[in-house]
């Protein structure tokens, strides 16, 4: 878990625009976590419905992965902005000041260019299967909108890249600076203190209940 | 004697393992390969290794393979004209009367219009054997059985079954197994006898039907325009003279696979066979609404009337043809 | 000169070792990579074109809609305290061995995957629940954190399991017969994975301390708080066991149930709130891994490269024993580059039948299969299972998850020369139930 909130307010024009593009992010990864909890409320509502009244959801299948689309990639730019997409740091944790962040950089154009190529081409398939009339198997609903999401969520990814290459630029040129609008270093203790807490865990008492009759 | 020409490798996208329905275009790779002593050569790549099965039309358009499989009702919207073949109680159980008929329907302007915007031609029908059902419980004698059962059946014979009052359940071929064994359906179509055993719908279930022949459905090997043009004439004529010898080996494998499955279905399942009169009604109350249903939906996008028409009329041609053989 | 398929194959899987050890993300890494080796192969229109498709096509999936909804279980367990009671009743009963809380931990974890289908949702769950516990009682962040990303693949085993349904699918084999087949190997494993913890912890003491002092009455009052593990167990087996819901279904059924649970906790807007945005961000990165990495596995496809290397190794004249190693092996390589579902669906079309000549038993192999698709992830540059715990916990670094993974992928080991030595440990009990 991330803490978002650390990029209050200041930084100027790059920190406002970041700031902008976080809520906007927040709330498209909102979209796709409210879809999840529908996704459950549909199943549920698939069983009982064919259980009790022998009226299964006509299409159930259909819908399901129509609506995948939107909860698989509106919350793209969100996870990126966390620094949520997995990496190995092996190599980038023992890199300090313009050499942590050149490589940061180069991470980031490295997906602005592979972004680009999939805005542009998702692009493509999504307007195939509106020019064609592309539907699914069962109940036919048309097939272009959930298509069409992959290129909007990944534009709004190449947004936040952008985002991203100017802050790492801006600390490129000044590496003491405080990082802003990128994806931040946490405070390891801060963090698994937090965890602890959410996990349920009297964090007062020490972790383990036990802790000092143990050993 | 040996075909001389340029080297030309060509691949082929399809979903699955090798199995029966593969037994076509395997016979073809296998004939250019041998008559052009390696210099044509068509690689079958299986299990969705260059396209996802729904996906493999859009990979024919972009030219990232040269030949692929799909079946029409994947995506009923990108091939309107072929669904004519997914319609209910088309009577194609018969081998012959099958591969006649999808022959000269591939010929039809509206089918042929279908593959071009998908900047492919057709090249050989996959045969899909007719569907049945197998179902677990009280087996439905007649028409009127029929009410009320929950089935898992798709396009055409998804509507015909919506017709005579049954319960339709959308559940992935993956899941019929569990969802028959444990009674969340009663019944489930699917191309008989290959698919039924493939996942083991036989080990759960006490009967199957034998000569409802509800409906099936067009799967087919396109080939990308562009590609075709290309190919040298001596090669566009051997895969052309290749088809025959393909369809045969496709025709046998399910004919063997038949020869296997269906005494295992008879020894331990109730067959439901239906009179030529329960047939007759069946296609009376659940087909023909279906059909006409299908050409009002598709007025405005192309003749549907005609293509209907010209699919029962090839029927009859094809009948008549095959009966008089034997 | 020309670049053959072959040497296409190869550069394209160097570069996307040194980019993933270079710190990009994995999805950009193995997607770009994937681009370039398509295009070099099949030219920019159709390469780019083909690669346009696979995020929606390959992510849009009923079966893999069961992914969020586990993640999402997960997520709404950790508020309706299942996890943790879970976990608590297993620390009091095992926690007095060496390295007791990773024990409980492996346990905990065989208990939750009886109620959930993903091995990454199951490794983010406890993640979650057992690490900040671990390490506040002063374990090392490499065991912590291995144990959870290896008990994590336990859950492939133990049903329901999504992984095995796509082995028996590929391969035909019974997915009733698969399923039952898989509860006695879980159980061997997760033994494998004790002796292993056991061993480390008395070797170096450091690692994970005896957490001592429970008194029976405190053990026995810990049960009662499994009383709801035990009952969404029980609810979703009902459900799938009288045919009420389809195992996907009861993915959903599953969910809800821990919702109301977690309901009646108290659980309140903001909870939810983050909860579901936590559910979008790993679901996201989930998703965003495996659409990225069937990019690269699509390029391997145009260049050929897992189907010649099964072809070469199944040609080999020797004995079966030691091609059936030779195939682990194979496995183990394209493991550490690849996603457990796409190195299935690229191999199994040539290898399961030459191992069925070999004449090995279908339902066995494919729990070696599924063995061997945990250890895909667990080992680098690629591993899910260590990437999920890398993501939940941000400050534990990868390699140090890879580092603590190791020990337990030795167990792994360990367990499959079980089942290579004595088959019968995992055909006997589907042969009894089902004939
Ligand atoms: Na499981
Ligand atoms: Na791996």
């Amino acid at each position: 878990m991330h803490n978002a909130a650390a990029t209050t307010a200041g930084g100027g024009a790059l920190g406002a625009i970041d700031r902008a593009m976080h809520a906007l992010e927040k709330f498209t990864a909102l979209i796709s976590g409210l879809g999840i909890f529908g996704l459950m409320l549909l199943g549920v509502v698939q069983i009982f419905g064919r259980k009790f009244f022998n009226a299964p959801i006509f299409g159930y299948i259909d819908i399901v992965e129509i609506a995948m689309s939107a909860l698989v990639f509106l919350g793209l730019a969100y996870t990126e902005r966390l620094g949520g997409h997995i990496r190995m740091e092996l190599i980038v944790t023992h890199l300090r000041g313009r050499w942590q962040w050149m490589f940061e950089l180069i991470g980031v154009i490295l997906g602005l260019i592979i972004v680009a190529v999939l805005i542009f081409y998702s692009w493509e398939h999504a307007m195939r299967a509106y020019r064609s009339g592309d539907s699914t198997i069962d109940a036919q609903y048309v097939l272009w909108p959930s298509k069409m999401i992959v290129p909007v969520s990944l534009a709004l990814l190449s947004l936040r890249l952008m985002i991203s290459l100017w802050g790492y630029l801006r600390l490129l040129s000044d590496p003491d600076a405080a990082p802003i609008a990128v994806p931040e270093v946490i405070d390891v203790e801060e963090q698994a203190l937090r965890d602890a807490e959410a996990a349920g865990v009297d964090v007062e008492r020490g972790i383990a209940p036990d802790g000092g009759r143990s050993g | 004697q040996t075909i001389d020409g340029p080297k030309v490798e060509w691949n082929f996208s399809t979903w699955g393992k090798k199995r029966a329905f593969t037994a076509g275009i395997e016979k073809v790779a296998e004939i250019v390969s041998q008559r052009t002593a390696g210099k044509f050569t068509i690689k079958i790549h299986y299990a969705e290794a260059l396209s996802k099965d729904k996906e493999n039309l859009d990979g024919i358009k972009i030219g990232a393979f040269e030949m692929a499989d799909f079946c029409n009702f994947y995506h009923p919207g990108k091939n309107p004209a072929y669904m004519v073949l997914s319609l209910p109680f088309l009577s194609l159980a018969d081998w012959n009367v099958s591969k006649d008929v999808r022959e000269a329907m591939l010929k039809h302007p509206a089918f042929v219009a279908d593959m071009a915007q998908w900047n492919a031609q057709a090249y050989m029908s996959g045969l899909l054997p007719q569907y049945e059902f197998l179902g677990k419980g009280k087996p439905p004698a007649t028409i009127e059985d029929w009410k009320g059962l929950r089935v898992r059946a798709g396009g055409g014979i998804g509507d015909a079954m919506r017709v005579l009052g049954a319960v339709l359940s959308t559940v992935p071929a993956t899941e019929v197994y569990t969802a028959i064994e444990r009674g969340t359906v009663d019944a489930a179509s699917f191309p008989f006898t290959y698919a039924h055993a493939a996942y083991q719908v036989h080990t759960v279930t006490d009967w199957f039907t034998s000569n409802l022949s509800p409906g099936t459905a067009e799967c087919n090997s396109v080939i990308n325009k562009d590609a075709y043009a290309k190919l040298p004439p001596q090669y566009q004529k051997l895969l052309q003279e290749a088809k025959e010898p393909a369809y045969a080996a496709l025709v046998n494998a399910y004919v063997e696979i038949d020869k296997v499955n269906l005494p295992l279905f008879k020894s331990k399942l109730k067959e439901v066979v239906y009179t030529d009169a329960e047939l007759k009604k069946f296609r009376e109350v659940a087909g023909k609404p279906v059909w006409d249903k299908w050409v009002a939906d598709n007025k405005g996008k192309f003749d549907a009337q005609n293509v209907l028409d010209t699919v029962v009329k090839e029927i009859e041609k094809a009948e008549a043809k095959h009966k008089k053989k034997s | 000169m020309e670049l053959t398929k072959d040497a296409i194959g190869l550069i394209g899987c160097l570069a996307l070792i040194v980019l993933v050890f270079a710190g990009v993300r994995v999805y950009i890494a193995a997607a770009l990579v994937g681009l370039a080796g398509i295009v070099a192969i099949i030219g920019w229109k159709a390469g780019a074109g083909i690669v346009g498709t696979i995020p929606h096509s390959k992510s849009v999936n009923y079966t893999l809609s069961v992914l969020p909804l586990f993640i999402l279980i997960g997520y709404l367990a950790y508020h309706a305290g299942i996890t943790q009671s879970l976990f608590d009743a297993a620390k009091k009963w095992m926690g007095w061995m060496p390295g007791g809380l990773a024990i409980a931990t492996v346990f905990a974890v065989a208990a939750f995957s009886a109620v959930s289908g993903a091995s990454t949702a199951a490794a983010a769950v406890f993640a979650r629940v057992a690490i900040p516990e671990m390490l506040k009682a002063g374990y090392a962040k490499r065991l912590a954190a291995g144990v959870v990303s290896a008990g994590g693949t336990l859950d492939a085993l133990i049903p329901p399991s999504v992984i095995m349904v796509v082995y028996a699918i590929i391969v035909e084999a019974s997915v009733g017969k698969l399923i039952i087949a898989g509860f006695l190997p879980g159980l061997i494993s997760a033994l494998c994975y004790t002796l292993i913890i056991v061993v480390w912890s008395v070797i170096d003491p450091t690692v994970g301390r005896p957490i001592r002092g429970f008194t029976w009455g405190e053990r026995f009052a810990s049960l009662p708080g499994t009383v709801p593990v035990i009952g969404v167990i029980v609810i979703i087996f009902s459900a799938m066991y009288y045919g009420w819901a389809t195992p996907t279904e009861a993915g959903a059924l599953g969910a809800f149930v821990v919702y109301v649970l977690a309901l009646f906790k108290g659980m309140r807007w903001k909870p939810f709130n983050d909860a579901l945005l936590e559910t979008a961000k790993l679901t996201v990165m989930i998703f965003a891994i495996i659409w990225g990495i069937l990019i690269f596995v699509r390029f391997l496809g145009f260049a050929g490269v897992p189907e010649k290397f099964s072809e070469w190794v199944v040609s080999l004249p020797l004995p079966r024993v030691i091609i059936m190693i030779g195939i682990l092996g194979v496995y183990l390589i394209l493991g550490c580059f690849m996603d457990a579902i796409g190195m299935m669906l690229l191999t199994l079309p040539v290898v399961y039948p030459a191992v069925i000549k070999l004449g090995y038993d279908p339902i066995w192999f494919g729990i070696i299969v599924v063995k061997m698709a945990g250890v895909c992830l667990l080992t680098p540059p690629i591993g899910l299972n260590c990437f999920v715990v890398a993501a939940v916990r941000p400050d534990i670094p990868l390699s140090t998850v890879f580092r603590g993974a190791l020990p337990f992928v030795i167990a792994d080991f360990l367990a499959i020369a079980i089942f290579l030595a004595w088959p019968e440990s995992i055909t006997w009990l589907p042969d009894q139930i089902m004939k």
